[in-house]
């Protein structure tokens, strides 16, 4: 049984149709890529992936579990995490109340918790107070944690949100475009640290991205679409060789760079 | 960590002198300053409730008045037509208004933004048109008397003066527990609620349902505001809950500053202590009122809170510029 399954899934907006029967699978542990030009239906399909749209056709499946009619916060609570492509962080919140929120799927806020058992209720709050605070430390971030979010640098942001993500220990980590508007210094730091949390979190990876040298590094399949469609799938390797995958998206200087 | 403990002993200091003062304050002042002291009290029981709503979940609830009407009429009726103890109606008063939101809030809360605003004016208007008709039970527009005085161990709060000390406990708490709750899961989730809604459901929070509960504990706090209003007044009448309260409740939050518990309580204060002193004014005071809130708005968008804040943090700086090291008390 795969780990995560796409079967089939078509999504139409109106007439346009944004993916259409695209299937692909994700093993346990599994680093995957999806790229493709703007357009393809990368983003819609982490969409789906999430509860944000619904397939119009087909079905996902999560661990054995059909998800393409959960709701948002129950997918979020089998345990996947997920980036947005621009970074989106809760401006009236501390860097560290950010990330504290990553804990919203394993422990739900309650007024009754709250108000009959305050013990319990602050135990949790130490406890996520805890992780976060250890979270931002791997991060390098401790010294941010009680600024407000709109005093930090952009790089600064996405890695609080990926934090923010982690802290929720999800076994399934949905990243849109995490490099973009990352200078390559923020990229490595970025690259290295997906690669230590994924070991020691046995975490399975879907990653759109642009910057294929970091597609390149970091995935072992990849699935590339154009236009709603699957264009191709396969290894690194492989995809990189595909004539209509380098006439497609990739380009002709992508052969060259890569020979 | 000393300079923290430090911080916090001043706050603790600074907050017992200052309900020293207010605990002196009836003595000091005419019985007519005592009742508006009362008035605003149980106001920022209603507006630290809707803080919870609008200052945290970012949900512009128009009905607060109602809610807080559902939970003076609760007490209202049980203590006058079926004999209850005004202890016990205050409680049932609070259920009351707590459950009124709730429901509501699981009909209404899949609407967003100003379809929920206009909604909750519906329901405060059809809530008065009730309330004036029910005559059997709410005695309509005449409204109903006789509602009794709480008391405790012989001690009845039955004037002005000793009304107030019950209030001052009241709200005292309600802040207490206001602040207890922001700094919690469940506050940081509505503050995440009203900045993004779809960043706060990819974080796993059931967006609905924090919406729910910040308007049911909204609903509690004017249940609260409802019940200290029926036995303070000793009378309740469908107009002291009318829409315009409820409006008023808003302005008092928004001229306070929103998302803070300080803003709160000085909103209510200040919008019910301006007309008595615009009272020279003669009939021009509205205009002057109105003129007053508008500038409030455009100079400090954040509110008076907001204001104090900004004074603050300049004093400090300052003070840490000129007399570095000097005004250290700790190490």
């Amino acid at each position: 049984m795969a780990f995560l399954e796409v079967k089939a899934v078509s999504k139409d907006y109106g007439g346009v149709r944004a993916l259409s029967d695209v299937s692909f699978q994700v093993k346990q542990g599994e680093f995957h890529s999806v790229i493709g030009p703007n357009g393809a239906g990368k983003s819609t399909l982490i969409n789906l992936l999430t509860g944000l749209a619904r397939p119009t056709r087909g079905a996902i499946v999560f661990e054995g579990c059909d998800i393409s009619s959960r709701k948002t916060h129950e997918i979020i609570g089998m345990g996947v995490g997920r980036i947005f492509q621009n970074g989106r962080l809760f401006e009236r919140l501390t860097v560290l109340e950010n990330v504290m929120m990553g804990h919203s799927a394993r422990k739900p806020p309650s007024l009754l918790r709250l108000a009959y058992s305050p013990r319990n209720a602050s135990v949790d709050q130490a406890e996520s107070r805890e992780a976060a605070l250890q979270m931002l430390e791997r991060f390098g971030l401790a010294q941010y944690a009680g600024r407000q979010i709109g005093s930090l640098s952009y790089g600064s942001r996405r890695l609080v949100e990926m934090a923010k993500v982690m802290v929720g220990r999800p076994k399934l980590l949905l990243l849109d475009e995490p490099a973009a508007g990352l200078n390559s210094g923020e990229v490595e730091r970025l690259m290295s640290l997906l690669q230590v949390l994924r070991k020691e979190h046995q975490l399975s990876v879907v990653l759109i991205e642009h910057n294929m040298n970091m597609v390149m590094r970091l995935a072992e399949r990849i699935t590339v679409l154009n236009f709603g469609k699957k264009l191709a799938e396969g290894t690194p390797a492989q995809v990189s060789a595909n004539e209509t995958v380098l006439a497609a998206y990739l380009g002709e200087g992508y052969r060259s760079a890569a020979l | 960590m000393n300079k923290k403990n430090a911080k916090n002993a001043s706050l603790i200091l600074a907050l017992v002198l200052s309900l020293g003062a207010a605990s002196l304050l009836p003595n000091a002042v005419g019985e007519y300053w005592v009742r508006l002291t009362n008035a605003a009290l149980i106001s920022s029981a209603a507006v630290l409730g809707l803080n919870f709503v609008l200052g945290y979940a970012g949900q512009i609830s128009m009905m607060h008045a109602s809610v807080a009407g559902m939970g003076a009429y609760a007490v209202a009726i049980g203590t006058v037509k079926f004999g209850l103890n005004p202890w016990l109606g205050c409680l049932i008063g609070m259920a009351t208004a707590g459950a009124f939101s709730y429901v509501t809030g699981i009909l209404l809360l899949r609407l967003k933004g100003h379809y929920f605003a206009l909604a909750t004016l519906g329901i405060n208007v059809s809530f008065i048109i009730v309330v004036s008709n029910l005559v059997e039970i709410t005695g309509g527009s005449n409204g109903l008397t006789g509602i009794p005085a709480l008391t405790i161990l012989g001690f009845a709060f039955d004037s002005e003066r000793r009304f107030y000390y019950l209030a001052l406990v009241a709200v005292v708490l309600l802040a207490v527990f206001a602040s207890y709750v922001r700094h919690s899961q469940l506050g940081r989730s509505m503050i995440a609620v009203r900045d993004d809604e779809l960043a706060a459901s990819v974080s796993g929070l059931n967006v609905t349902a924090v919406k729910v509960t910040a308007l049911t504990l909204g609903g509690v706090y004017a249940g609260v505001a409802g019940v200290m209003f029926a036995l303070h007044a000793r009378f309740v009448a469908p107009e002291d809950f009318s829409t315009s309260t409820s409006i008023v409740y808003l302005a008092m939050l928004v001229v306070g500053g929103e998302a803070t518990i300080l803003g709160s309580i000085l909103g209510a204060f200040v919008i019910t202590f301006l007309p008595e002193w615009l009272r020279w004014l003669g009939s021009a005071y509205l205009v002057i009122f109105g003129l007053l809130v508008l500038l409030m708005l455009f100079l400090a968008p954040r509110g008076l809170a907001g204001l104090f804040g900004f004074a603050w943090s300049k004093w400090k700086a300052q003070l840490s510029s000129k007399e570095a090291g000097k005004w250290r008390f700790s190490k």
